[in-house]
């Protein structure tokens, strides 16, 4: 699976507002949804099963990633969107350290293993600290969109 | 005991999603053994979610743990039970 397959490409933002965990990943949410992939009256469920989710335990995998997702039954595909916060947010992170780079899927009730093969692209992606780096340089959301897909494209021909 | 070599298979419904990748890191970094998960010819530190998430180990696949350490026998015996384990949420 690429990142391609499931990341929405009007759903990607370079400069995150907010500054706490309940802010950001509603304002990750807002950006599907402003986007078209969500229905604006799904917004209320699809936080709760997003904090529900967080409440079983940190979706922060480490090296300032964290990858808050869902399952939600109005889903017909696997969706994500791209958010980098520039001062970095505290997301309860097993390493500590706050999350930069937020990577947020929302998946149809089943579909594990699309949804396994999508955090897998991701972290294939994201382990690669020169990306890190650039990403959260990156200027404005055309830079960062840029970045994904020459990155994607080079993980498909390996 | 020092280093152990031990095959599983995943047993968990969903496989190693974030989840269960969070809470075999969380066990791993308990001890100081270093401990690697390899699946195919793909070998990661099993202290890092992330490395874990690359191998995307869907259920009923193999994994091979490599656990050199001190305590490496109490860490195979708690990853072991994880991963067995077929109700991880």
């Amino acid at each position: 699976m690429k990142i391609s397959d499931f990341l929405c490409t009007k759903a990607v933002l370079a400069d995150l507002k907010s500054t706490t965990k309940d802010d950001v990943i509603a304002e990750l949410v807002d950006l599907l949804i402003n986007a078209g992939s969500i229905e604006k009256k799904r917004r209320k469920d699809v936080l709760e099963i997003l904090m529900a989710r967080e409440a079983l335990g940190s979706t922060a995998i480490g090296q300032g990633i964290a990858i808050p997702h869902g399952k939600y039954g109005s889903m017909k595909k696997l969706i994500g969107c791209l958010g980098i916060s520039k001062q970095g947010i505290n997301f309860d992170s097993l390493d500590g350290e706050p999350a930069y780079i937020f990577f947020l899927l929302i998946a149809p009730v089943d579909s594990a293993g699309p949804h396994l093969k999508a955090l897998a692209r991701i972290s294939r992606l994201l382990k690669d600290k020169y990306i890190r780096e650039t990403l959260k340089a990156a200027k404005d959301d055309k830079s960062i969109l840029a970045i994904v897909q020459r990155e994607d494209g080079r993980l498909s021909k390996l | 005991m020092v280093k152990i070599t031990k095959e599983i298979i995943v047993n968990n419904a969903q496989g190693l999603h974030a989840r269960p990748a969070a809470l075999f890191v969380q066990i791993a970094s308990r001890y100081n053994s270093e401990v690697t998960i390899q699946k195919d010819n793909e070998k990661v530190n099993g202290k890092s979610i992330m490395g874990i998430l690359t191998l995307g180990v869907q259920p009923g696949v193999k994994v091979i743990l490599e656990i050199d350490g001190e305590d490496s026998d109490k860490v195979i015996a708690e990853l072991e039970d994880l991963l067995t384990k077929d109700s991880i949420e």
